[in-house]
C-alpha cells in the first residue's frame, strides 16, 4: 500500500448532466442522432432487399405521426450538431493567416456554417429539380 | 543491423477510427439536414415532390445503380461510425463499462451494421 493519499476532488456520480459538462454532453449526443438516422436509412435498405410489400410497410410507418415527430427531433439534433462541428473546426484545423492576422476563430465557423448549409439547400433544389423534370 | 528502437511509441488504431469519425461528422454536417427533410418529410409526405418518387421501383433503381450504391453505403456506414466514436468517448468518461466492452457496443456494432450495409447492396444487385 502506498503512503502517497493524493487529493481527489469530489465529483457527482452524474457530473456529465450538470454544468459546464453538459453542454459537451449535449453536442456529443447531438452526434450520436446522425448514427440513429443512419440506422432509420437502414431499415429502409433492409426492407427493399426483402421486397415491394415490406417497402410498403416501411412507406406508411415513415408517412405517420410518430415517425414525424422522430424525424422532427433528429433533424434538431443534427442541425445542433452541424452548428457545433463548425464551431470546433477552427480548433482542429491550422491557423488561417491573412495579411499577417490570424482569421477569427468566428469568423471561420460562421463561413463554414453558412457553406455547409448551402451545401444542404443545393441537395434539396437539386432533388426537387429531378422530381419537377421526371 | 539496425538497432531496434525500444523507446518507439506503440502504433495505434485510433487514427482509422477517427478518420471515420471526421468524415461521417463532415459528411452529415454538410447534407444531413437535406437528407432528414428529404427522407423524413418530402418524401413521405409527397411535400414539393412527385408522389411516386420514393416508391420501390424508384428505389429499387437508386439501390441498383453503382453510384446509389455507393451514396448509400457511405452515408449508412460513416453515419454509424460518427455516432460510434462519440458514444464511445462519451460512455467511457462516463464509466459506464470497461473499456473493451464499449467498444465492441460501439466500433463493434458500426462494423457489424457497415458490412450488413455492404451486404444488402450486394444482394441487391445491378
Amino acid at each position: 500500500m502506498s503512503e502517497r493519499r493524493p487529493f481527489h476532488r469530489p465529483q457527482p456520480r452524474r457530473w456529465w448532466a450538470h454544468k459546464p459538462y453538459r453542454a459537451y454532453t449535449i453536442r456529443e449526443l447531438s452526434g450520436v442522432a446522425v448514427a440513429v438516422y443512419g440506422a432509420i436509412l437502414l431499415a429502409g435498405l433492409v426492407c427493399l432487399w426483402r421486397g415491394p410489400d415490406a417497402y410498403a410497410l416501411y412507406r406508411r410507418i415513415l408517412a405517420s405521426d410518430g415517425a414525424f415527430a422522430v424525424h422532427a427531433v433528429l433533424l434538431a439534433a443534427v442541425l445542433w450538431h452541424v452548428v457545433t462541428w463548425f464551431e470546433i473546426l477552427p480548433k482542429t484545423m491550422p491557423k488561417l493567416i491573412l495579411r499577417g492576422q490570424p482569421l477569427p476563430q468566428r469568423l471561420v465557423s460562421a463561413v463554414a456554417l453558412l457553406a455547409a448549409l448551402a451545401c444542404s439547400a443545393a441537395l434539396l433544389v437539386v432533388v426537387v429539380a429531378m422530381g419537377a423534370m421526371s | 543491423m539496425r538497432p531496434v528502437n525500444h523507446t518507439a511509441p506503440k502504433r495505434s488504431v485510433a487514427p482509422v477510427f477517427w478518420l471515420l469519425f471526421g468524415a461521417g461528422g463532415m459528411l452529415s454536417a454538410l447534407f444531413g439536414p437535406a437528407l432528414i427533410i428529404l427522407t423524413g418529410f418530402m418524401i413521405p409526405h409527397g411535400w414539393g415532390l412527385p408522389g411516386n418518387f420514393g416508391d420501390y421501383s424508384h428505389a429499387l433503381a437508386f439501390a441498383r445503380h453503382p453510384i446509389g450504391k455507393l451514396v448509400v453505403l457511405a452515408v449508412i456506414a460513416l453515419f454509424f461510425w460518427h455516432g460510434a466514436e462519440r458514444l464511445f468517448l462519451t460512455l467511457k468518461d462516463m464509466r459506464a463499462g470497461r473499456p473493451l466492452l464499449l467498444r465492441l457496443l460501439t466500433y463493434g456494432v458500426a462494423a457489424l451494421l457497415t458490412l450488413v450495409t455492404a451486404s444488402l447492396l450486394l444482394a441487391i444487385g445491378l
